[in-house]
């Protein structure tokens, strides 16, 4: 059996239940005054109802009745205080109004992609290199398997200068626009003996129509690797494995055999279809794959043209175009609009 | 090259499941451009003539297939004795022509048979008579190109391979009256000539519904010849496709067998006598090595030499086992292969390079450093992105009129042949492409435009890296307020950040010789004593031209990289110790002549005062109330510090006195106010 309660406890558990129903400030005075007033309060109605009650008696409820006061005087304060943290503070502000954004550019596209596959090489031990962009005939072609009046120069109807200026490196006078950055690596041989792992990545041109698909000017990014030993079997790797990286997928990939006059044997890599998963659709010509890059084992007579001994010596090259990485990676219809420079199309770019 | 797989399964028993043909010969390095119903698009690489003919596809798709290849068209019929006895003198005076066969018939001219003239309108052949159609369907099944010349047309009648001589011309099958050049081959009667040499017959020449008789002919011709005179001419065919490539020597007497014997099966024609075989060049037979080491090391694969050899005889070679692997005999046709890698190649399509293993190539030296140009760029991105600039990409081409500003005419590089116009010369600066981009821009709801490139700049003395930037509009509204136009300064602080960022000095002096920036708001740039770029603004006059309005302001910069950064990315710089002492700091204002750069100012204040002084900046500049018409007033914030002790106010203070006493003297400055601690207002 439970002791009969007091009637301060009894109180007490009114005011609590009353307290749990104040909702405002003024419902918290309300509430004080009923139990506290001075005149017509609960608890000193209850200390009026004490004249007949023993002095012993009395003593301990008046001291239960001092203690609710203080509680009650407590907790209305602290409803007082969670009231007003609820409330809007003196000198708020407006928080939802937009931030002053540091102004932050963003590499361009064309460099997001290149600055990609060169990482993707660094990483496997490759040199950047540079080099000129007007070139000579022996290094934009003879050099490369080219000799004059090769029919596969018409693969790349090349720009020429109206006259000569002088060559890089106090060389030979450049008299063309560079078709591809395989001049670099000629370069790059002539001066340097094998092992050789290099990236050559670079403005080309081509007479070319300015349409959504063709730009006279595009970027690209060759590779080439020369040491003893050097297989297709390498190149088929470091092409996967490339690939895999730029993708960010495990990716199908196919070598189909082709045609360069610098390499032999010659390849194309295909990349399965992202957009069908290689069932086929539209933006792969319903084949499933997507033609990514050139490749093939350098041409002994690449070689002989810089002077590597061809026997003691193999290598791979490659080389991509970045507009159509590009294209692919930003779902971009228009290769035209990476040379409109539009800051409603770069803003969008990842910083 | 547009193929049906019927006309394929003429000479080798392949399925008849077309996308699985096409699928076999992409593999071993025919590309299927596209498919339609039989008809197979193949994509024939410049080195493959012999893969111009379905004949020569055949050949790759049995071997492919592993099937057997049936002989060659023509071959029984080249062994057949004609009837008749009818032919023509035919003499070949240059060396452009290796052989030369032809051969009389006697035809009726008529359209062809439907069978014929599908077949031909499937490769993409448009039907013509059966006479015409017969050559064309030759050269597309055997890959030899076929001429018929109206035999009564033909002078003598004979027939002389020569070049041409000058003032000869000759209206060809198209219609177009040529000028013949020396250079260029021809076919000739006795007196003129009757048709290009393996580009296009003449008109006069040409088979009719009249014609009773034709001298057929099937030839070969120099690739180099060929190609000269097509380029010259402009002039593309199907016949000089396949000889500028290389046709083969052996073919043209089977080839013309084939003819005969087509007319004859579609009772076009007969023939009227024996072939005249005519071939001052003899068929070569090379013979190349292939090692078996070798085939294994460039493909990284064991190919067994039991497959290698069926791979090569499939294919037309001979390859006769020799030590350590074999001596292989090239076929007529495959003017492609002269080496091992060129077998290598061979064996390597038909093996599969998808069954070759993927591998690695070991690292056996130490990766160098990349270029320094690359490195510097990759610099100049972070920092110039980091200050709010867009990179751009503009064309390295612009028209000569966007160039005319920035280089004289004998400086500027133009282009040979042009695209248009529009493309004409080489950028002399980067700041026409970039103005360009930003008016695209401006012109498309962009308000303020901050944009860099990095790229080449041509001049006659060669190439030039430079970085360049424009800037327009605000820097950048928002709504707690604005923060003001973009001004000069914020075009210069670009070449202060980026001088800094390469730990170089940046000298600024003005320049009144930039004609393509405004008179009196421009700069010259130059870092250690060699000129290195300039900043302005861009004229008015100009930016409207370009489209933009009359308060538009532009403002630009320009620099050379070989000379803000020789060495490429910034060095690690060793860090000056931090300073113990505290530095005092006094602000001078002083009133001079408005036309006083700031830079005269700051070198009288250096130049008389004491090593503790660490730092003279401007802070503020002003013009109007209280300040006398022609003056500013220019305030300057001294900082000084000792390294070794903390300063007196009072030797601060006579050294600020000598300074206000030199900019008195030197620049007749008047003193308006000084502040710091410690000194009265």
């Amino acid at each position: 059996m439970t002791p009969p309660a007091s009637p301060v406890e009894a109180l007490r558990a009114e005011f609590d239940a009353a307290l749990g129903a104040a909702r405002s400030s003024a419902d918290l005075r309300a509430l004080r005054d009923q139990f506290l007033g001075r005149r017509s309060g609960r608890l000193t109605a209850l200390l009026k109802t004490l004249g007949g009650v023993e002095p012993e008696a009395r003593r301990a409820i008046g001291s239960q009745a001092n203690t609710l006061k203080q509680d009650i005087e407590t907790a209305i304060a602290a409803r007082e205080a969670a009231l007003a943290a609820t409330g809007p503070a003196p000198g708020a502000i407006d928080v939802t109004l937009p931030g002053r954004v540091p102004p932050l550019g963003r590499r361009h596209p064309l460099t997001q992609v290149r600055e990609r596959i060169e990482d993707i090489f660094l990483g496997m031990g490759y040199e950047v290199i540079d080099g000129p962009e007007l070139e000579d005939d022996w290094h934009n072609f003879e050099a490369l398997n080219l000799p004059p009046e090769h029919p596969a120069r018409d693969m790349q109807d090349t720009l020429y200068l109206a006259s000569p200026v002088p060559g890089a490196d106090g060389g030979r006078p450049a008299t063309l626009l560079r078709t591809h950055t395989s001049g670099m690596q000629i370069r790059h041989m002539e001066r340097t003996a094998p092992p050789v792992r290099i990236i050559a990545p670079g403005r080309v041109y081509r007479r070319d129509n300015f349409d959504a698909t063709h730009t006279p000017m595009f970027t690209q990014v060759e590779g080439l690797v020369v040491d003893e030993g050097i297989s297709l079997g390498d190149l088929k790797g470091t092409l996967n494995a490339f690939a895999e990286r730029f993708f960010d997928a495990k990716i199908r990939t196919r070598f189909r055999p082709s045609f360069f006059p610098y390499t032999e044997p010659s390849a194309e890599l295909d990349v399965e279809c992202q957009g069908c998963a290689g069932a086929g659709c539209a933006l792969c010509k319903q084949t499933g794959w997507i033609e990514v890059l050139g490749c093939g084992m350098v041409h002994p007579a690449v070689f002989e043209a810089v002077g590597y001994d061809a026997e003691r010596y193999t290598g791979f090259a490659f080389g991509v175009g970045i507009e159509r990485l590009a294209l692919r990676l930003y779902g971009v219809q228009d290769i035209r609009m990476f040379y409109e420079n539009d800051l409603r199309f770069l803003e969008q770019l990842a910083p | 090259m547009k193929v049906p797989v019927s006309w394929l399964r003429e000479f080798a028993d392949l399925p008849d499941d077309a996308a699985e043909v096409g699928r076999r010969l992409g593999a071993c390095g025919f590309a299927v451009d596209g498919l339609e119903g039989d008809v197979l698009d193949l994509d024939v690489t410049a080195n493959r003539p012999d893969g111009l003919s379905v004949y020569g596809l055949a050949r790759e798709a049995a071997a492919a297939f592993g099937v057997p290849l049936k002989p060659a068209p023509g071959t029984t019929a080249l062994a057949r004795k004609p009837a008749g006895h009818e032919k023509l003198p035919v003499s070949i005076g240059d060396a452009g022509c290796g052989r030369y066969v032809l051969a009389l018939a006697d035809v009726q001219v008529a359209p062809s048979p439907v069978w014929l003239a599908d077949r031909l309108a499937a490769a993409g052949v448009r039907p013509i008579n059966n006479v015409v159609d017969v050559t064309n369907y030759v050269m597309l099944e055997t890959g030899q190109p076929l001429h018929a010349f109206d035999a009564a047309h033909l002078g003598g009648p004979e027939i002389r391979v020569r070049r041409a001589r000058p003032g000869e011309t000759l209206e060809t099958l198209d219609g177009q009256a040529r000028q013949l050049e020396e250079t260029m081959l021809v076919i000739a009667d006795r007196e003129r000539p009757v048709a290009l040499a393996g580009l296009m017959g003449g008109a006069t020449s040409e088979v009719s519904r009249e014609t009773r008789r034709i001298a057929l002919e099937s030839a070969w011709f120099r690739p180099t010849v060929v190609r000269a005179a097509s380029k010259r001419l402009g002039l593309k065919t199907e016949a000089s496709a396949r000889f500028e490539r290389g046709a083969d020597l052996d073919a043209p007497a089977r080839a013309a067998a084939r003819a005969l014997e087509l007319l004859d099966d579609i009772g076009a024609g007969r023939a009227a006598g024996p072939l005249v075989d005519v071939q001052p060049l003899a068929v070569e037979r090379r013979t190349v090595t292939l090692r078996t080491d070798r085939l294994a090391r460039l493909l990284g694969d064991t190919v067994p030499a039991a497959d290698v050899e069926r791979i090569l005889g499939a294919l037309g070679f001979l390859p006769r086992a020799a030590a350590g692997g074999w001596d292989v005999t090239v076929p007529s046709w495959r003017v492609d292969v002269s080496r091992e890698a060129d077998l290598i190649e061979e064996v390597g399509r038909h093996w599969g390079f998808d069954r070759i293993p993927a591998t690695f190539p070991a690292l056996r030296a130490m990766p160098r450093p990349s270029a320094p140009p690359v490195l510097r760029a990759r610099v100049l991105r972070r920092v110039l992105c980091g200050a709010g600039l867009q990179e751009a990409v503009t064309f390295t081409f612009i028209e000569d009129a966007a160039a005319a500003p920035f280089a004289a005419e004998a400086d500027r590089v133009a282009i040979l042949n042009p695209i248009s116009e529009k493309f004409g010369v080489l950028r002399p600066s980067l700041l026409p492409g970039l103005l360009d981009s930003l008016v695209y821009s401006r012109h498309r709801e962009s308000a303020d435009v901050r944009l860099f490139e990095i790229g080449t700049a041509f001049v006659r003395a060669g190439e030039q890296a430079r970085a360049g930037w424009v800037l327009t509009g605000s820097r950048g509204s928002h709504w707690s307020g604005e923060a003001g136009p973009v001004t000069f300064a914020d075009a210069r602080g670009v070449a202060e950040l980026l001088a800094a960022t390469f730990g170089v000095a940046l000298a600024v002096t003005p320049a009144d010789d930039l004609p393509w920036f405004a008179r009196g708001r421009a700069a010259r740039l130059a870092i250690g004593g060699r000129p290195a770029g300039w900043i302005g603004e861009l004229p008015s006059a100009y930016v409207e031209a370009r489209g933009l309005g009359p308060s538009d302001r532009v403002f630009a910069g320009e620099i050379d990289l070989a000379v803000l950064a020789p060495d490429g990315a910034p060095t690690a710089r060793a860090i000056e110790p931090l300073p113990r002492f505290p530095s005092i700091v006094r602000d001078l204002s002083i009133l001079v002549d408005e036309r006083l750069p700031a830079a005269s100012v700051r070198d009288t204040i250096r130049s008389h005062a004491p090593a503790t002084l660490v730092g003279v900046r401007e802070f503020d500049r002003y013009q109007g109330k209280g300040v006398p018409g022609g003056q500013i007033s220019l305030s300057v914030r001294l900082t000084f510090r000792a390294p070794d002790r903390t300063l007196t106010d009072s030797e601060v203070q006579q050294a600020v006195d000598a300074i206000v006493a030199a900019l008195a003297r030197d620049h007749g400055a008047v003193l308006r106010g000084t502040a710091g601690p410690g000194t009265a207002e």
